[in-house]
């Protein structure tokens, strides 16, 4: 007994830190803004109507579903029985709390961001640093670029639809003239908080160091960029990897300021990419042309392409070899049979008048890093918008702008087929999508509302729906298990789990004094 | 598959139901045309469907069009889609459908049998009359050698070539008269490519776009965008010479639409977002 109300009590803790800090902080009004900036201008119109459409936001989610609650009412019990009689693992009865918190979340409302953009919010990033994934960074369509501290709230406000009060987080600093058009993607450095990389349609992606805010490289690209990447793994290199609209995707070298080589392969603009959370030297981009290519720095070229043509029934390739379809006249090119592993895929010989042309196999160019650009293999049947490996690098997801989802298997190269549920993507930006580090579930924009998909089953689990406008990027934060996302209307939403606090400080034991919200106080 | 092409044809059609306990199919079409699916011992849902929907493919008076079947009907009915997606995948590979990208703009897949589709492609090789009867040769090359072995959506130029080249010699002229006969069409993005396309189907393709947005121009007129499946079913569309359930299950399965249970029935709601 004494176990469980330990464990309850840690639960409420942990799941609720806004509400605990709050009330410690009450009071506190030491925030004050940094020296040398301007204050916040006057609550506008634009403040009042989002003030408006927060309370209309909680009225309509304050009535919460019942089912996500109560399944992890019942699975917490039974799991903590188990927990105390040693039939289940720490490790395994915190995975199972992450992974039902993360399934359950809802429109937070002991917590809200007071953003201050004045454009859609493009990119939003919590740093990676160990142990304490803190600071939230956002970046807008009007060149601004904000701050928020997501552990410590600046004020808070009570709304008379709910007795517990929400933590408000206003900026730690904003720039408003951080670029001169919109900013597309905003990173942290991965390895610490102190500098930040921006990068923007006009042109210049811009290091700078958080502390003064001030700009300490950039670099000038001959196109508008549409995204930026660090690889969070690397160890031997610290190299930006741009996207531009431009075919070529440039390597920035922070160490040394300049450009550290290029690598060309696609045949349009490229709009997303991404490093591989298993190796620090493979690249991975997604371009305006639909195509996906593996890049391995050390050397040019492309060394896979991922073809959406080329499909393995399940999520690993079957160990048996399986029938390749009967081609006894020509032989069979490495896209028409399933057994073949990742050989690089060269184009087609070009054809000699001989009466019976065998296709000459596949040679081997001169070195094995050297894929051809004449290789039309299209990913998705649009632009390739959103890119996102898995944490354990086994898998990418893209997002196409054909409204179509993929699963890839990357070390076969492979098509998975999960078909993720209808979904209607936006076309003309690139989107950020989520998944939870355990690659339970990943978070797609989809226009005005998020969807929460099974990676494996591709059913929907939940949609969110809160924003007014497209959903632009959405990022999980795995640490409390919250998420927030940004979208066209300039708000960043957080999206948390659906367990409020005094519902789970009721206890078996107490007899008298419910606390619980849903529970009346009359007397029979 | 034999269970069920015995069970009477026609009957309401239920569009999220499980494909197995629906009774549906047309027996003699089904039985006839199916020997090969007859003969297995496992089936899947998703080729059970095909061949449902096959059955209730309407009958069209001006053009003559062997039945064929869109992704987003299948994805309406079977409800893994994933699985609907593998199971075509191998059904493709063993050559009993053939898939094909049609071009109404949106991600639209047509699944056909493949004794339909060469029944299809025999009827527009006799309607189309070559001018030079030598080039005519290449249609048996086509059926022979590259249907048989490339099972993609897309053909690329050379590989055309190679694999024609298997039969004699081939020049552009040949390539010419498949695109001239309607059973190649070039990409619009990539001129190397080839698009497989199903022949003579441009003005079903045409009714297809136009009687969605008829459809779903229908449903946003109600008052709360909202119908009730069995009124719905009796309307007729004006400029599609497709039938109503064909569009209805297409829009359920791409998800602009949705069903929705209640006391008086199925009723069919415009989804939002």
């Amino acid at each position: 007994m004494g176990l469980r109300k330990q464990v309850m009590i840690v639960l409420a803790r942990a799941s609720c830190n806004e509400l605990g800090r709050l009330l410690k902080n009450q009071g506190r009004s030491d925030m004050r803004p940094r020296e040398g900036q301007a204050r916040p201008a006057q609550p506008n119109k634009h403040f009042v109507w989002s003030r408006v459409g927060f309370v209309f936001r909680l009225v309509c989610s304050s009535r919460l579903r019942r089912g996500g609650r109560e399944e992890l009412y019942m699975w917490t019990w039974k799991a903590l029985n188990q927990r105390e009689d040693g039939s289940l693992r720490p490790s395994a009865f915190r995975r199972g709390v992450v992974s039902s918190r993360a399934s359950s979340l809802q429109l937070s409302n002991a917590k809200e961001f007071i953003s201050l953009h004045r454009g859609a919010i493009n990119s939003l990033e919590i740093d990676s640093t160990e142990g304490e994934g803190r600071y939230l960074l956002s970046a807008a369509s009007d060149g601004t670029v904000a701050v928020f501290d997501t552990h410590r709230p600046t004020s808070s406000s009570s709304s008379s639809s709910s007795s517990t009060s929400i933590a408000q987080h206003h900026p730690l600093f904003h720039l408003p003239r951080a670029h001169k058009f919109a900013i597309s993607r905003a990173l942290w450095y991965p390895i610490d908080t102190g500098l930040f990389i921006t990068a923007s349609f006009d042109h210049y992606v811009k290091l700078w160091d958080t502390n003064s805010t001030q700009v300490v490289l950039d670099y000038k690209l001959p196109a508008k960029v549409y995204g930026i990447a660090m690889s969070s793994i690397a160890t031997s290199h610290s190299l930006i990897a741009t996207a531009t609209a431009d075919v070529q995707v440039r390597l920035c070298d922070l160490a040394s300021g300049a450009f550290a080589h290029t690598l060309s392969g696609h045949r349009d603009g490229v709009m997303s990419l991404e490093w591989s959370s298993s190796t620090e030297f493979v690249l991975i981009t997604g371009g305006c042309d639909g195509a996906i290519r593996f890049w391995d720095i050390r050397r040019p070229g492309t060394f896979l392409l991922l073809d959406q043509s080329l499909s393995q029934l399940g999520t690993r390739p079957s160990l048996l070899p399986t029938p390749t379809p009967s081609n006894n006249e020509s032989t069979s090119l490495p896209a028409s049979s399933k057994s073949s592993s990742s050989t690089p895929i060269l184009p087609a010989q070009k054809r000699r008048s001989h009466k019976k042309i065998q296709l000459k196999p596949p040679t081997q160019s001169s070195h094995p890093g050297m894929a051809s650009s004449q290789n039309r293999a299209t990913a998705h049947y649009g632009a390739v918008n959103g890119l996102r490996a898995t944490a354990d690098g086994f898998y990418l997801l893209s997002s196409g702008s054909d409204s179509r989802l993929r699963l890839w298997d990357i070390e076969s190269g492979r098509n998975t087929l999960v078909n993720y549920e209808a979904m209607s993507i936006q076309t003309s930006k690139p989107i950020q999508l989520a998944v939870t580090p355990d690659s339970s579930l990943v978070f797609v924009p989809c226009m005005a509302s998020l969807k929460a998909y099974d990676l494996w089953s591709g059913t929907t689990i939940n949609t969110y729906r809160g924003h007014y406008e497209s959903v632009n990027c959405c990022f999980f934060n795995a640490q409390d298990q919250e998420l927030y996302t940004g979208s066209n209307d300039r708000q960043i939403l957080v999206w948390s789990p659906s367990i409020p606090a005094a519902t789970q400080i009721e206890e078996a034991d107490s007899k008298g004094g419910i606390t619980s919200i849903d529970q009346d106080n009359w007397s029979d | 598959m034999a269970e069920s092409s015995q069970s009477k044809s026609g009957g309401k059609k239920r569009p999220r139901s499980e494909s197995e306990g629906d009774p549906d199919a047309d027996a003699d079409a089904a039985s006839l045309q199916s020997i090969q699916l007859e003969n297995d011992l496992n089936f899947t849902d998703t080729a059970i469907a095909l061949q449902m929907m096959k059955a209730q493919f309407p009958k069209l008076d001006k053009v003559v069009v062997r039945p064929f079947i869109l992704r987003s009907q299948l994805y309406s009915s079977v409800k893994d889609r994933t699985q609907v997606d593998r199971d075509l995948e191998s059904l493709k590979k063993e050559a009993v459908v053939r898939v094909f990208k049609l071009n109404t703009g949106k991600d639209d897949h047509a699944i056909m049998f493949m004794d339909d589709y060469l029944a299809q492609m025999e009827n527009a090789v006799k309607r189309y009359d070559a001018k030079d009867k030598q080039l005519s040769d290449v249609f048996d090359w086509f059926k022979q050698y590259v249907i048989k072995s490339k099972t993609d959506v897309s053909i690329s130029h050379p590989e055309l070539c190679s694999l024609l080249s298997n039969g004699g010699d081939v020049t552009e002229k040949h390539v010419t008269l498949l695109i001239n006969a309607g059973l190649l069409t070039c990409q619009l993005i990539d001129q190397n490519l080839y698009w497989f396309v199903i022949p003579n189907i441009g003005s079903i393709l045409k009714g297809l776009s136009q009687g969605r947005k008829e459809l779903l121009s229908l449903i946003n007129r109600t008052k709360y965008k909202e119908m009730v499946l069995a009124n719905l079913e009796k309307k007729r569309l004006r400029l599609s010479p497709l039938d109503i359930r064909f569009h209805i299950r297409d829009l359920i399965g791409s998800g602009l639409l949705k069903t929705v249970q209640s006391p008086i029935g199925l009723l069919i709601r415009l989804s939002r977002d």
